[in-house]
């Protein structure tokens, strides 16, 4: 059985659970991290020494850090469908996934998310704000470029370099920030927000994580 | 021949250029980004417009973000002993190029802004008291994973998930300011400049 630690309000969390359901993969999620806790217990730290989510126990292998966890899955589970056979593919794959977490998550998560989610209206610092919406924009135009043309980002089927990317996009596409037009990127946001998957484990309502105030 | 484009100071070059010389490939560079041509140039754009290094081109394969090249490289030479062919093990060599290319290179980054990016003198710069802490938490994590599992991050060999590690480490080292002691890391250090890819790219005076 494969055991997947973390709130499933975490993104890094949602991002492996969404890979789990479109690999099919039997499976139980156990809450942690944020109000549940449990992190900071002796035992948690013999699974993640870094006292985060999402951990894997993939029948007593135990992995962490999210991308490597989906692309785990996704080699082990579903190659050839979420992950991309032939050296050079599995390469466009991997750039996709690492620009999501060095490039993408910095202005989406610790800037723009928890400005509005851990910081009151009247704390807020908007300029910083505005800066990063400024530059997750710039960057998803490089999206919606690369998106001219086919469904998907490699292609017209559905990889783990979606998953990375997709992620973000719910939280940049429901966060009170100016987004510039791009539509190949909204037509695919569209497109991922019909699947099930992504739906149940990605559209997580975040407004009650909000402290007081924010 | 394969083209790496990026100035050689660039860490994220750098890591290319290690592992270029891990797998013996031989290579051309060119200058570009912070310092010498903007990658806002139309010969760049047209090439990746993401206008970031480094990327290369290899027989009219293109391809950007660091860590996804050193990978290819090692896919391409077939070195399993660098980049396991076995799932769980490879799964975990990413695990620790993903920890080193997010959570421990942002932890640096305060720091090496402050006293080499923003610093008008970098003789006299002094580090951001604050972020010495917090680069310092990620490093000693880092010093506990060597004790319990060393000397190499995956055990007893050399492989990639030393690469972006061993950049911040060179980073952490080549800056002066009070730091803890951290024995593991600091023999690691050592460990990595006996291989002549890392002196060269690496542990060269470069923070």
């Amino acid at each position: 059985m494969l055991t997947i630690w973390g709130r499933k309000t975490s993104i890094n969390v949602q991002k492996v659970m969404w890979a789990v359901e479109e690999l099919g993969l039997a499976h139980e999620r156990i809450d942690a991290g944020g109000p549940f806790g449990k992190t900071d217990t002796a035992d948690y730290g013999k699974l993640n020494p870094n006292r985060l989510v999402p951990v894997i126990d993939d029948k007593g292998f135990i992995l962490w850090e999210s991308n490597a966890c989906a692309r785990y899955l996704a080699n082990t589970y579903g190659l050839g469908t979420l992950a991309p056979s032939g050296p050079e593919d599995r390469a466009r794959c991997d750039q996709w996934m690492d620009w999501s977490i060095t490039t993408l998550y910095p202005d989406v998560v610790p800037s723009l998310f928890v400005s509005f989610v851990r910081v009151t209206a009247a704390d807020r610092d908007m300029a910083k704000v505005n800066a990063a919406a400024k530059r997750a924009g710039e960057n998803l135009a490089l999206l919606d470029a690369q998106l001219a043309g086919h469904d998907y980002i490699l292609g017209n089927t559905l990889t783990m370099a979606d998953i990375a990317v997709g992620t973000l996009l719910y939280r940049y596409n429901t966060m009170p920030i100016e987004r510039p037009k791009l539509p190949n990127a909204e037509a695919y946001y569209q497109r991922l927000s019909a699947r099930k998957a992504y739906q149940t484990h990605v559209m997580i309502d975040w407004q009650s994580m909000k402290i007081p105030g924010a | 021949m394969l083209t790496v484009y990026g100035r050689a100071n660039s860490i994220n070059v750098r890591k290319v250029l290690w592992m270029l010389d891990e797998v013996g490939e031989p290579f051309d560079r060119q200058d570009w980004g912070r310092g010498y041509r903007p990658t806002s140039e139309p010969d760049f754009m047209r090439l990746s417009i993401f206008g970031v290094v480094p990327i290369i081109d290899d027989g009219g394969f293109v391809l950007r973000e660091s860590q996804t090249i050193v990978r290819y490289l090692a896919n391409k030479h077939s070195r399993h002993d660098l980049y396991p062919a076995d799932l769980k093990a490879r799964a975990q060599t990413e695990s620790w190029m993903d920890w080193a290319s997010t959570d421990l290179y942002a932890a640096a980054r305060p720091v090496f802004h402050a006293m080499i990016v923003n610093a008008k003198d970098p003789t006299t710069a002094v580090a951001p008291a604050d972020g010495v802490a917090d680069w310092a938490k990620h490093m000693k994590r880092l010093d506990q994973q060597l004790t319990n599992e060393g000397p190499f991050l995956m055990g007893a060999a050399f492989t990639i998930a030393d690469i972006p590690a061993g950049m911040v480490v060179n980073r952490w080292f080549a800056l002066k300011f009070d730091k803890p002691e951290l024995p593991a890391v600091a023999g690691y250090y050592d460990r990595l400049a006996e291989r002549r890819a890392f002196r060269t790219h690496g542990r060269n005076g470069t923070p």
